[in-house]
């Protein structure tokens, strides 16, 4: 088809995409009562019928040129600085669009029966509605402005929903902590933009990748990294993503692991020809990657909150994905957040099934035996579990399997690559801890739960999102030409080596499991297990330490050196004090006391004697 | 100075001392005042001897007289006290303390 054709396709659909997804919301501004009820269906088909406009979208961007669609409209002028509305529809906002609404679709499906109790359900749905529009901002913008709308917008709905139950002071504590750790990337997120601004006077993307070449562009990227890591919850800032487990699960299914979370990374991805010839930058990301997947697989090992430990494999697949951008990369890690989001949300919805079905029990030391109670979902699972490890031809493995290829064949410390397998393998392992002790052995709850899972409200999304996480993979890579050529030859232990790491993990996993009828020894030890299930201490030392650092800085400035010692120590109760303690010590001699007298009057003749003597 | 001019001063000294610092009881002020006594006694007593002076031989008589009728007056006044405040206790004589 002609380009014009193309054009005025996609131009219509965006536009309808953007009003279907907005009109529920801008209904819900109307004073009328009955339109409230009507919220959640419309929000539910208004999602389902974005997914479907965008995918001919989708396909027009892969068949036109430059594989993007860009326009600009002007919005803010100033006499020095013009700031544009300006969306590229490339191949990355392409494809993530209808991987992203798809998964919403089936989430929000999903919260129609997970969140049926709840009063306030159609604000539920606003909000994740608003969310949404925010994330489609972000991914689609040319311009750093826009972008920055978009990461506010989801950083803020984040903070909502994560304290929906604002009753619970744990909700309210985590909610706190997502935003003050975004708040810590946002800083670098604005350095780059001033960066920008004052150095290119233009905030437009375009601009940048065509003046760049001229600056020195490490101060930027740093900037960059910053925002990416407090986003995307790399080591450091990482202690956020696990406590904003507090939200209902499908927040967790849709902020916290396909969607918000990516967000830093494709910030990255977005600014990868910037990255391309700057190494420190390179390097950064790939050792912040290394240890981040490394430390919150290590995590992950020894946590008894389901939830959780989802949260922290997300986590470590955010880690791969940062490796990936540091292996110059960006294709796979884009790809990996695709794939990614599918079995990631299965997962969390999964998760929320069995949560519901044992009346808001989280802890997997109280659930077993569920494969046969709850088959649907632990099927789902455990296909999703196999996913997210890597099984050869899900949708996981083949953006997972690249990234190690990648790895494995590119000039880097070793180091990097040993944490990247070690994860891989504990990745396995927490996978296997967790379908064993929910889905397998006997019970460990009461049996006068009713436990059933005959609503189709959460079936039919599970089954959706299955069949997401067996083909993405593979529609994915056939659609996709990749843009760097993937190297073809490899030693076959190279090739190899995550499946051999996985299989060990797997095989590793099967014998502790075994292990948990028997008593090998007659006492455990406890050092690893509590740092692994203390989060290696981190959130208990630095939640703590910084506050009260600062705290007690400021009492020490403002309280003890401006007004103690102007006030106390050296001003007016300088003198009053002195002026006391000096008649205290005057009075005390002057009490009437004989031996007072008598000492004086011995002293006064001695004295006597030893002048007329000497 | 000679032994013996020593050991009466040393004696006064000590005595004086003891009367200036005593603690508790008002008895042991008394009991110094006895021994800056004596040790006069004996200074006066060593004055006509060391010095040669034999119309002094009378002092050391009207001392130990005037001595006496001084710790007479110091033991009523001991009584005294014991009768008014109860015991000699160097801490009840607080009237003046302010």
């Amino acid at each position: 088809m002609a380009p014009n054709t193309h054009t005025t396709l996609v131009t219509s659909l965006i536009i309808m995409i953007l009003f279907v997804l907005a009109r529920p919301y801008l209904l819900s501004l109307l004073p009328k009562e009955k339109i409230l009820a009507t919220l959640r269906s419309l929000t539910v088909k208004g999602v389902l019928t974005a997914f479907i406009l965008s995918l001919p979208v989708a396909i027009s961007v892969l068949c036109v040129e430059d594989n993007a669609f860009a326009f600009s409209i002007p919005w803010f002028s100033t006499p020095s600085f013009d700031i544009f509305f300006s969306v590229k529809y490339d191949l990355y906002a392409a494809i993530f669009v209808p991987v992203a609404l798809y998964v919403t679709w089936s989430i929000l499906v999903f919260a129609t029966s997970y969140m049926k109790g709840n009063p306030k359900i159609d604000h539920f749905f606003l909000f994740l509605l608003i969310f949404l529009i925010s994330m489609i901002l972000l991914v689609s913008s040319n311009n750093m402005f826009q972008l920055f709308i978009g990461w506010e917008g989801v950083g803020i709905m984040s903070f909502l929903l994560i304290s929906w139950w604002y009753g619970r002071a744990d909700a309210n504590t985590s909610a706190l902590q997502a935003v003050l750790y975004n708040r810590v990337g946002d800083v670098g997120m604005l350095f780059t933009m001033a960066w920008m601004a004052t150095n290119l006077n233009s905030l437009e993307l375009d601009v940048l990748f065509n003046n760049a070449g001229n600056y020195n562009l490490t101060a930027p990227l740093c900037g960059l990294m910053l925002a990416a890591a407090g986003k995307s919850a790399q080591f450091g800032l990482h202690p956020w993503l696990p406590a904003a487990m507090e939200g209902p699960t499908p927040v967790s299914a849709l902020l916290h692991s396909s969607t918000m979370v990516v967000a830093g990374i494709f910030l990255l991805i977005r600014f990868s020809p910037l990255m391309d010839g700057n190494q420190f930058a390179l390097t950064t990301c790939l050792w912040m990657g290394a240890l981040t997947t490394f430390f919150t697989a290590v995590c992950a090992l020894a946590q008894n909150d389901i939830k959780k430990i989802i949260a922290f494999s997300t986590s470590s697949q955010l880690g791969l994905m940062m490796v990936a951008i540091g292996l110059n990369q960006p294709q796979l890690a884009f790809f990996h957040i695709c794939t990614h989001a599918f079995f990631k949300a299965m997962l969390f919805m999964c998760a929320g099934s069995f949560i519901h079905a044992l009346n808001d029990e989280q802890d997997i030391r109280k659930m077993g035996g569920l494969f046969n109670l709850l088959p649907t979902t632990s099927t789902c699972f455990t296909i999703g579990s196999l996913a997210l490890i890597g099984t050869p031809f899900l949708a996981g493995f083949y953006s997972k399997d690249a990234i190690i290829e990648a790895l494995a064949v590119t000039h880097l410390n070793s180091c990097a690559l040993l944490f990247v397998l070690v994860a891989t393998s504990f990745t396995a392992v927490y996978s296997l801890r967790l379908i064993y002790y929910v889905t397998m052995g006997q019970p460990r709850f009461s049996p006068l739960l009713a436990i059933s899972e005959n609503d189709p409200a959460i079936l039919k999304p599970l089954a959706r999102l299955a069949w997401g996480s067996i083909v993405a993979g593979l529609l994915i890579t056939c659609i996709f030409t990749p843009f760097k050529t993937p190297v073809m030859t490899l030693p076959p232990l190279a090739k190899t080596i995550a499946i051999v790491v996985t299989v060990m993990g797997l095989l590793f996993a099967l014998e502790l499991a075994k292990q948990t009828s028997k008593q090998l020894k007659h006492s455990p030890n406890p050092f690893t297990h509590h740092f692994s299930n203390m989060l290696g201490y981190f959130p208990l030392v630095f939640h703590r330490m910084a506050p009260k650092m600062s705290l007690y800085f400021g009492q020490h400035l403002a309280n003890q050196m401006m007004d103690q010692t102007w006030m106390e120590k050296s001003g007016p109760k300088k003198a009053s004090n002195t002026n006391e303690s000096a008649s205290a010590a005057l009075t005390a001699a002057q009490r009437g006391m004989i031996k007072t007298f008598l000492t004086l009057f011995l002293l006064t003749s001695v004295l006597g004697v030893l002048i007329v003597l000497f | 100075m000679t032994p013996a001019h020593f050991a009466f001063s040393s004696t006064f000294t000590l005595g004086l001392m003891g009367l200036t610092f005593h603690r508790t009881h008002l008895l042991s002020a008394l009991l110094c005042l006895e021994g800056m006594m004596l040790s006069l006694f004996i200074a006066f007593a060593l004055w006509t001897l060391q010095l040669n002076s034999s119309s002094f031989s009378i002092a050391p008589m009207i001392l130990l007289a005037f001595s006496a009728c001084e710790a007479s007056a110091g033991l009523g006044l001991l009584v005294a006290t014991a009768r008014t405040h109860g015991s000699d206790r160097m801490q009840n004589l607080n009237l003046l303390q302010c």
